[in-house]
C-alpha cells in the first residue's frame, strides 16, 4: 500500500469549504431525533455522554452510603444503623464504587475522547458501546435498587464464602451481587474488546505504535488487563452461584471444596483491578500534566514500558490479599516481593511526570491544583501499600482500618483525583464552554484537606486494632476522638464532591461558548470544533508526529476543510479508517453502523437472563436466552453486503478495500480478543481444579471417572472434524467452489465433541464431590463451545446460500475457523483434564 | 503485530514461570509429591529455568530488534524488567521454607 502524500491532493468531487463538509457529515452521523434518539444512537459522544453522567450518578450513591457509615462511626455504640443494615450499606459501598463508578467511569471518558485522540470516526464498534451501556445502566440500577426493599448483598464486596454459603446467606441479597455484578461485567468485558481493537486498528494514517497518545497505551493495556482479570472472578461468580442455585459444592470442605479457592479466583481479578482503576487515570495524568506544563511528556517510552510493566506485574500479586490464610512461608514470600517490586514502575512513572514539571513552565489551573492533590496523596497510599507488602507488618495490620485508609489513599488519591482533573480538563470538548464559575477551586480547598484529615485518622484507628466491617465499637479504646475527626473530615470531603458535581453541572448547562483547544494541546482529539461533532472529525489526517497540533497548528482548519482522508462523504454512509496495527499505515475502509436500538433490546433481553432467576423464573431466563441468540445473529447479518465493492476511493489517490473484504476485518480482530477471555476464563477453571486437586481437605475423591473407549474416540473425531471443518468450507468459498462439505463435516464434529462432553455428565452426580462438579463444568465448557460453533456454521451456511460471501469477502468464514478451533483445542484439553487422572487411578 | 509480541512476550513468560513455580511449590507441600524427592533442588531448577528463559528472550530481542526505535526500545527495557522480576520475585526458592 502506497502511503498518503504529505500534500493533499483534490479527489473529492467538490473541494469543500468546512461548513460544507460539516453539513455533509452532520445528517449521516447525526442521532434520531427526540426520545427516540437516547435508545438508538450509538454515537460514541452520546453513548459516553449517557455513560459519564450515570457513573457520576453512581458516584453519589456510594458517597451517600459512605456518608453513613461515618455517621455510624462518628460516635461508639451509635444506634444510628444495626447491624444488618450496616452490612448493606458498606458491602453496597464497596461495590458501588468499584464496579458501579470506578470502572464505568473511565469506560465512558475511553468512550467519549479515544476516536478524537486517534483520529477515527468512533469506536470499532458502536453498537457494542451502545450495549455495554444499556446493560451497566440495567444491572447497575438493579444492584443499586435492591437497597429499598433491604436486599442488598451484605456479605463485603469481596462476597467470600462460608459466609456467603446458603447455609450462612439465605437470602437472595449475595445471588443479587453474583448475578448482577456478572451481568455489569457483561459490560466491562464488552467495552474492553472494543478498546483493545480501536487503539490497534482505527487510528490516524500514520499513526505508529510509536506516535500513538499516551493515553491511547494506557488504555490499550487496560483493556487487556480487563480481558484477562475479570474472567477469573465470573468464573468464580459462576461456581458460587452454582453451590447455592444447584448445590454443586465447590467451596464446601466436606465434599471436596475449599472456601480458599473463591479468594484465589477473586484476587486473581481482584488485584489487577487495583490497577485497571489506576492506569487509566494515569493515562489522564500523563495527557495533562505535561499541557498544565506547557511541555511535552518527559520519557514517554519510558511510561509505557511503566504502563506495560505494572499491569503484567500486577496479575502476580493477588496472594498479597491472602497473607493471614495459612499459605507457607515461600508462597508469602515470592508474592510479598512481586508487592514490592510493583513499587518500581509507578515510581518511574511518578518520576517521569516529576520531571515533566520541572522541564516545563507549569501553570495553576484547576486541572493541575488536582493533579497536585494527586501528587500528595498517592505518593503516601503507595508507600503503605509498600508497608503491607512486607508480610510480618500485614499480619498486624490485616482486616483493620489501617488497610481502609491506604486503599482509599490509593483509589481516592489515585483515581478519583486525577479524574475531577480530566473532567476538568476536558469540559470544552463535552460542553463547548469555557469554565466561567470557580467553585471548583473552593471545592478542591474542601475535599483535599477533608481527605486527609479522614483517612489519615483512619490509619491511625487501625494502628489502634479497629477492626473493619463492624457495624461499632465500644467505648474507652482510644478510638472515639479519632473516629469522630475522620467522620467530620468525611462531611467536609462530601461537601467538596458536591461542589465539583455542581460546578461541573452550573458550567457545563450556563457558561460561555469556548474557543477551540483552549489548553494549547497537541493531540488530536482538540482538532475538532466543540463540543465535538456527532463524526467527531471531518477528514482523518495523515500523522507525522506524537503531537500533531503542536507540530501543525494550522491542522485542524485544514481538518475540517477535508483535507485529509476519508473527507467527503460519497458514499453516504459513516466510514473511517483502518490502519495497520505497528506502522499505522491505511489498510482498509470500515462501514459503521448506523442508528439502531438493536443494542437496547438485546441488552434488556440479556437483563433477564440473568435478573430472573432472582425470582425463580427459569422458563423467563430461557426464553430471554433464545432472544438473546436471535438478536444476536440479527446483529451479525446487518453486516456485510451481498458483492464486492472493490477498492474505494479514500482520498489523496489512496485506494483501499472495504473492511468487509479482507481476511481480518474488524470483527476478526474482536473475535481474537475476546477469546483471549474466554482462554482466561477457561484456564482459570483448570486453575481451580488443579488447585482443589493439590491441596482442598477430603480429597482424592470416592472414584475417579474412567474414560472408557467411547469418550474418548468421540472427542478426538469431533475435534478433528471440527478444526478441519470451517478450513475446508474457507477454502472453498475462497475458490468460489460450495462450502457445504467442509460445513457439514464440521457440523458433525461439534456433535461429536458434545457427544464426548455429554458423557462426563452421564456418569458423575454433580452434588457428590467437587471432583464431581467440577468435571460438570468442564464439559459444560465444551458443550457451550461445541454448540456456539455449530450456530457459527449454520449462520455462515445462510450467509453462503444468501450471497454474503465470496473469495474477497472471506472474513466472515474465518471468524467462524477461529471459534471452532477454539472449541475443539479447548474441548480436548478439558477432556484430558477429566479422563487422565481416572486413567492413571 | 510483532511489535505487539516483542513488547508482550517478555512478561507474560515472566508471569507464566512465576504461576508455574508457584504451583510447583503448591504441589511440592501436597500428598501428591513423590516420596523421598528433594522440592528445594526441583524449585531451584525451576528458578534457573524461568531466569534462562528471560535472558533467551532478552537475547533474542537483541539479535532481532524491531525495526522502530521506539518499540526497540520498550522491548529491550520490558525483557529486560522481566529478567530482572524472575531474579528476584522468585529468589524465595533458595532462602526461605518450603512447606512451613
Amino acid at each position: 500500500m502506497t502511503p498518503p502524500s504529505e500534500t493533499p491532493p483534490e479527489t473529492s468531487p467538490k473541494r469543500p469549504t468546512a461548513l460544507r463538509l460539516h453539513r455533509a457529515l452532520e445528517p449521516i452521523y447525526a442521532s434520531d431525533p427526540r426520545f427516540r434518539g437516547w435508545f438508538t444512537t450509538n454515537n460514541n459522544n452520546d453513548i459516553g455522554l449517557l455513560f459519564l453522567i450515570a457513573a457520576a450518578g453512581f458516584f453519589v450513591v456510594g458517597g451517600v452510603l459512605a456518608m453513613l457509615i461515618r455517621a455510624q462511626l462518628a460516635s461508639p455504640r451509635s444506634v444510628f444503623m444495626g447491624p444488618d443494615v450496616y452490612n448493606q450499606v458498606f458491602t453496597m459501598h464497596g461495590t458501588v464504587m468499584m464496579f458501579l463508578f470506578a470502572i464505568p467511569f473511565f469506560e465512558a471518558m475511553t468512550v467519549l475522547l479515544l476516536p478524537g485522540m486517534l483520529g477515527s470516526r468512533d469506536m470499532a464498534f458502536p453498537r457494542l458501546s451502545a450495549y455495554g451501556l444499556w446493560c451497566y445502566l440495567i444491572g447497575a440500577t438493579t444492584v443499586v435498587a435492591s437497597l429499598i426493599p433491604g436486599l442488598a448483598p451484605d456479605s463485603g464486596w469481596f462476597m467470600y464464602p462460608p459466609l456467603t454459603s446458603t447455609e450462612y446467606s439465605p437470602g437472595i441479597n449475595t445471588d443479587i451481587w453474583l448475578l448482577g455484578i456478572t451481568f455489569i461485567e457483561v459490560s466491562a468485558i464488552s467495552a474492553a474488546v472494543e478498546v483493545v481493537v480501536t487503539v490497534l486498528r482505527y487510528r490516524a494514517a500514520g499513526m505508529s505504535l510509536s506516535r500513538m497518545p499516551i493515553f491511547a497505551w494506557y488504555i490499550l493495556v487496560v483493556a487487556v488487563m480487563i480481558l484477562t482479570a475479570f474472567p477469573p472472578m465470573i468464573l468464580g461468580s459462576v461456581l458460587l452461584e452454582t453451590e447455592r442455585l444447584l448445590d454443586w459444592p465447590f467451596f464446601q470442605a466436606d465434599r471436596g471444596g475449599d472456601a480458599l479457592l473463591w479468594q484465589h479466583l477473586f484476587w486473581l481479578f481482584g488485584h489487577p483491578e487495583v490497577y485497571i482503576i489506576f492506569l487509566p487515570a494515569a493515562g489522564m495524568i500523563s495527557t495533562i500534566l505535561p499541557v498544565m506544563a506547557r511541555t511535552t511528556l518527559l520519557g514517554h517510552g519510558w511510561v509505557v514500558g511503566a504502563a506495560v510493566s505494572l499491569a503484567v506485574l500486577s496479575f502476580g500479586l493477588w496472594v498479597h490479599h491472602m497473607f493471614t490464610t495459612g499459605i507457607p512461608h515461600m508462597g508469602l514470600a515470592f508474592f510479598s516481593a512481586a508487592s514490592t517490586l510493583v513499587a518500581v514502575p509507578t515510581a518511574v512513572q511518578i518520576f517521569a511526570w516529576i520531571g515533566t514539571l520541572w522541564r516545563g513552565r507549569p501553570r495553576l489551573d484547576l486541572p493541575m491544583l488536582w493533579l497536585l492533590g494527586f501528587f500528595a496523596t498517592f505518593v503516601i497510599g503507595g508507600l503503605t501499600g509498600v508497608m503491607l507488602a512486607v508480610v510480618p507488618f500485614d499480619w498486624q495490620a490485616h482486616d483493620t482500618h489501617f488497610v481502609v485508609a491506604h486503599l482509599h489513599y490509593v483509589l481516592i488519591g489515585g483515581y478519583v483525583f486525577p479524574m475531577i482533573a480530566a473532567v476538568y480538563y476536558f469540559l470544552p470538548i463535552f460542553t463547548g464552554r469555557t469554565r466561567f464559575f470557580k467553585l471548583g477551586e473552593v471545592a478542591f480547598w474542601l475535599v483535599v484537606p477533608g481527605f486527609h484529615v479522614t483517612f489519615l485518622a483512619v490509619h491511625w484507628a487501625g494502628l489502634l486494632g479497629q477492626r473493619r466491617r463492624t457495624w461499632t465499637y465500644d467505648a474507652g479504646q482510644g478510638w472515639e476522638i479519632i473516629n469522630l475527626v475522620a467522620s467530620v473530615g468525611s462531611f467536609v470531603m462530601a461537601i467538596g464532591f458536591a461542589l465539583v458535581i455542581l460546578d461541573v453541572a452550573v458550567n457545563a448547562a450556563v457558561s460561555s461558548r469556548g474557543r477551540r483547544n483552549p489548553w494549547g494541546a497537541g493531540t488530536l482529539e482538540w482538532a475538532t470544533s466543540m463540543p465535538s461533532p456527532s463524526y467527531n472529525i471531518a477528514s482523518i489526517p495523515v500523522v507525522r508526529g506524537r503531537y500533531p497540533l503542536r507540530d501543525d497548528p494550522d491542522l485542524a482548519h485544514r481538518i475540517a476543510r477535508g483535507e485529509g482522508l476519508l473527507a467527503w462523504p460519497a458514499r453516504n454512509r459513516r466510514e473511517t479508517l483502518v490502519v495497520g496495527t505497528a506502522r499505522g499505515e491505511p489498510l482498509q475502509v470500515a462501514v459503521l453502523p448506523g442508528n439502531t436500538a438493536l443494542p437496547f433490546v438485546m441488552a434488556l433481553a440479556t437483563s433477564v437472563v440473568f435478573l430472573a432467576p432472582l425470582i425463580d423464573a427459569y422458563r423467563s431466563a430461557g426464553v430471554a436466552l433464545l432472544a438473546v441468540l436471535a438478536l444476536a445473529l440479527r446483529w451479525a447479518w446487518t453486516l456485510g453486503s451481498k458483492v464486492d465493492e472493490g477498492p474505494l476511493d479514500a482520498g489523496h489517490g489512496l485506494a483501499l478495500p472495504s473492511a468487509a473484504e479482507v481476511p481480518d476485518p474488524p470483527g476478526w480482530w474482536g473475535s481474537v480478543f475476546l477469546l483471549l477471555a474466554d482462554v482466561t476464563q477457561f484456564g482459570s477453571l483448570l486453575f481451580g481444579y488443579a488447585f482443589l486437586w493439590t491441596v482442598a481437605p477430603n480429597w482424592p475423591p470416592p472414584s475417579y471417572l474412567a474414560p472408557g473407549l467411547w469418550g474418548p474416540a468421540l472427542a478426538l473425531t469431533g475435534a478433528a472434524a471440527l478444526a478441519a471443518g470451517p478450513r475446508l468450507a474457507a477454502r472453498a468459498i475462497g475458490r468460489t467452489r460450495a462450502p457445504w462439505p467442509g460445513l457439514v463435516l464440521a457440523l458433525g464434529g461439534a456433535a461429536a465433541l458434545a457427544g464426548g462432553a455429554a458423557t462426563v455428565w452421564a456418569a458423575r452426580d454433580p452434588t457428590a464431590h467437587a471432583y464431581d462438579a467440577t468435571l460438570w463444568l468442564l464439559a459444560g465448557h465444551i458443550l457451550l463451545h461445541a454448540a456456539l460453533a455449530a450456530i457459527m456454521l449454520l449462520y455462515l451456511g445462510a450467509r453462503v446460500a444468501r450471497g454474503y460471501a465470496s473469495p474477497a469477502r472471506i472474513g466472515e468464514a474465518r471468524i467462524v475457523q477461529l471459534w471452532s478451533d477454539f472449541a475443539a483445542a479447548t474441548g480436548l484439553v478439558a477432556l484430558a483434564a477429566a479422563w487422565l487422572p481416572g486413567a492413571f487411578a | 503485530m510483532s511489535d505487539i509480541l516483542r513488547l508482550s512476550v517478555p512478561l507474560a513468560a515472566w508471569l507464566a514461570g512465576f504461576s508455574v513455580v508457584y504451583g510447583l511449590q503448591g504441589l511440592s507441600c501436597s500428598r501428591h509429591w513423590p516420596e523421598g524427592l528433594a522440592a528445594r533442588p526441583v524449585l531451584l531448577s525451576a528458578w534457573v529455568l524461568a531466569v534462562a528463559l528471560q535472558a533467551a528472550l532478552l537475547w533474542m530481542l537483541l539479535r532481532n530488534p524491531s525495526p522502530s526505535p521506539f518499540a526497540r526500545a520498550v522491548s529491550l527495557a520490558l525483557a529486560l524488567t522481566a529478567l530482572l522480576a524472575a531474579l528476584w520475585t522468585l529468589m524465595p526458592v533458595a532462602v526461605t521454607s518450603v512447606c512451613l
